[in-house]
């Protein structure tokens, strides 16, 4: 009793010497309402409430023992904070995670309820639930199939008569060619998303060792080695050729969006999860997904960048862990599933789902047909590691030499490895 | 006069709130900063000075906010007291325009660092930003800059918003220790010949130093908390060259879990600060004057 007291203190007290904590939304929530069972649902997808109030009220007709609330937080604060509400266990009886390093922490205090053995499990793609897993134990199950990768406008490759390139020659004929059409190849929202979405593609093929960053975070690998040199170098050359727009690290998702909507710029280098804001700007586009290959035809392993998230899990902490299940068996379903891929504009990861949007069958083809590869920046599981990663590609960016940029990187790494 | 002991009582409401608000949580701060707690589990180790050896010695991220956080402390200490000063005394006599003006110099102060975040992200937006249409509109458009997106000049692009942010509070100070200063003073110095800028220096300056003290200290303290604007600006980004010691704590203990080390550089944190503000404090002091 003590211990906790001065674990609840010493949070408390972090907080008041740092004075700069960000107010929740939401709260306690996980109750019982007159005969009913109140379950709280806690994710980051603001954008999706609608669609989740459609389908709760069907789960909730159909389960008229059961409520569900939503307890909505944004991404950031979600990444931050969602650890400390599973803790109380009163929020969050069914919550979602992010795969990486919030899923090892996640993991690692205990808050996952093991669903190996639940039967909802094979409502989901085999293949693409393992990023759930842990020592044989299936913890979570990714919800969302993205694709970390720019998205580019098709109908202006085919009216300029261009190919996807398939090595990083042609990737940069095909960005001559823009540019002598006035285009910029790609629009590059440096301020937030874009070296964490972006550095994932650049990187697939100069580093196809899928181990790549645990081995960085063991000492075995370094920055300074020549993938991750040569992904900066990379990099360069988009900055130095006018491939990106000048000042990208002032740049936002919005303005990068803004920016392909009006076809100033051909590919937006963030990831399919944009695809449905980029036809709400502009309807007439035609959209698809291409990644850089950064390196010759024949050395290219992968073609793109997947990622299983929103990865929905039960709160081992929580008093409702059936009704918990219940609800995730409900969402597991091929028609509910449908209706939430169909109105969000998201792939996703359970079986036998029909795609009825354009956007989304025409994009279909990544998830069986190419060979993509799991998120490299989810495999980071620290974070500072994560950030030293990122900072060099912002330094490069910024006018630094490639191999410094690297350099100073592996330092932070040093500093930071367990 | 004998004064009752249950007097004390009135105190105790105060105390009991100080004391379970900020006297026990910051003592419990300081003792998770020796050891090596999560965040999360009940279990930790007592690590010594091991946090503190590692801020100091094998953190450059932190080392780095450090500098960070002084450049953005001086530019905003420097130019807010000035700003404010100058403004202050523009609209010192109460006239309706003087009022008006003081109310719109206020204004920005009620609104909520998350709006004037936003605001002023897309003032600093280096393509579609007002501020460098305006600069190129007017010809001077090689002033023009990628304001945040530039790892040299965002901290200072940061510190100009945080002044807007704030110098109409420091202008409120700085109008009433004005209009407390009698007027006979300013009166005896002109019999005397003294110039404008003597009747400044003599009279206003050493009276107003109560005000200053107050206005550099607040200041001081504000700029090392700017935790929320730099928050939603830049995130600390590029490169962490607007990275702060606030924004840097949270990322230590909310994204790394790592709140034992959080809570060292939170003392540390709080020393600085106190230091800082205690060597204000005294230089200021020192400029005090009673006629």
């Amino acid at each position: 009793m003590k211990n906790k007291l001065w674990l609840a203190t010493g949070t408390i007290g972090l907080g008041f010497i740092l004075g700069a904590c960000a107010g929740e939304s939401g709260g306690d929530s996980s109750s019982e309402s007159g005969d009913a069972t109140q379950i709280s649902f806690m994710h980051w997808r603001g954008e999706d409430k609608a669609v989740l109030d459609d389908i709760i009220a069907n789960f909730e007709e159909a389960n008229p023992d059961i409520r569900v609330e939503q307890n909505i937080y944004p991404s950031d604060q979600y990444q931050a904070t969602a650890q400390r509400m599973l803790q109380e266990g009163s929020t969050g009886d069914v919550f979602t995670s992010f795969p990486g390093a919030q899923f090892e922490s996640i993991e690692s205090a205990g808050f996952f309820e093991d669903l190996s053995g639940e039967q909802f499990v094979s409502n989901f793609d085999e293949s693409l639930i393992s990023v759930g897993q842990k020592d044989g134990t299936q913890y979570a199950l990714p919800y969302q199939l993205v694709f970390n990768m720019p998205v580019y406008n098709k109908g202006m490759f085919d009216e300029l008569g261009l190919e996807v390139p398939k090595s990083w020659t042609e990737f940069q004929e095909m960005a001559d060619t823009l540019l002598e059409n006035d285009i910029t190849p790609i629009a590059f929202p440096g301020a937030d998303i874009g070296p964490n979405q972006f550095m994932n593609s650049m990187m697939m093929n100069n580093a196809p060792d899928e181990e790549v960053f645990a081995k960085l975070q063991n000492g075995e690998e370094s920055l300074t080695n020549e993938w991750w040199v040569k992904t900066l170098e990379d990099f360069k050359l988009l900055a130095d050729k006018g491939y990106i727009q000048d000042d990208a690290l002032g740049t936002n998702q919005d303005s990068a969006m803004a920016m392909v909507a009006n076809e100033e710029a051909a590919m937006l280098a963030t990831g399919s999860y944009h695809m449905n804001s980029l036809l709400d700007l502009n309807p007439d586009l035609e959209l698809d997904l291409l990644a850089p290959i950064t390196v010759e035809e024949s050395e290219a392993t992968y073609e793109g960048i997947n990622t299983a998230t929103f990865m929905l899990a039960v709160n081992s902490n929580s008093e409702k862990k059936d009704q918990a299940k219940a609800f995730i068996d409900y969402l597991s379903q091929p028609e509910v599933a449908s209706k939430y891929a169909n109105e969000t504009g998201q792939h996703l990861t359970v079986n036998d789902v029909e795609y009825e949007s354009e956007a989304l069958q025409n994009t279909s083809y990544w998830i069986d047909e190419r060979n993509t590869r799991f998120q490299p920046r989810f495999l980071i599981t620290n974070a500072q590691i994560e950030d030293a990663v990122l900072s060099s590609i912002e330094n490069v960016l910024g006018g630094e030499d490639p191999m410094a940029a690297a350099e100073a990187a592996q330092q932070i790494v040093e500093e930071n490895r367990e | 006069m004998r004064i009752s002991k249950s007097i004390y009582l009135f105190f105790l409401p105060g105390l009991v709130l100080y004391s379970l608000l900020f006297l026990y949580p910051t003592i419990s701060a300081l003792f998770y900063s020796f050891t090596d707690w999560d965040g999360l589990s009940t279990a930790f180790q007592f690590v010594g000075i091991d946090n503190y050896t590692r801020a100091f010695t094998g953190d450059s991220i932190f080392q780095k906010t450090i500098g960070n956080n002084l450049k953005f402390m001086l530019t905003v200490v420097v130019f807010q007291t000035l700003v404010a000063l100058a403004f202050a005394l523009i609209v010192i006599k109460n006239t309706k325009t003087n009022v008006f003006l003081r109310a719109l110099y206020f204004f920005p102060t009620i609104l909520s660092s998350v709006s004037v975040a936003f605001i002023w992200a897309f003032i600093y937006d280096p393509s579609m930003g007002i501020l460098n249409q305006v600069l190129q509109l007017i010809g001077l458009d090689f002033l023009a800059q990628n304001w945040l997106g530039n790892a040299n000049i965002a901290i200072f692009s940061l510190a100009i918003t945080q002044i807007w942010f704030h110098a109409g509070q420091m202008l409120i100070i700085f109008v009433a220790g004005l209009q407390a200063i009698p007027e006979e003073l300013y009166e005896v110095a002109k019999i005397e010949g003294a110039s404008k800028w003597q009747a400044f220096r003599s009279v206003t300056w050493p009276l107003l130093a109560p005000s200053a003290t107050i206005v550099v200290a607040y200041t001081t303290i504000q700029s090392f908390k700017a935790f929320d604007l730099v928050f939603a600006m830049t995130g600390g980004g590029p490169n962490n060259s607007t990275e702060i010691i606030a924004t840097y704590i949270y990322d230590v203990a909310f994204k790394s879990y790592q709140f034992g080390y959080a809570s060292s550089i939170s003392v540390i944190f709080m020393v600085i600060i106190a230091l800082i503000t205690y060597l204000q404090f005294k230089a200021l002091r020192s400029d005090r004057v009673s006629y």
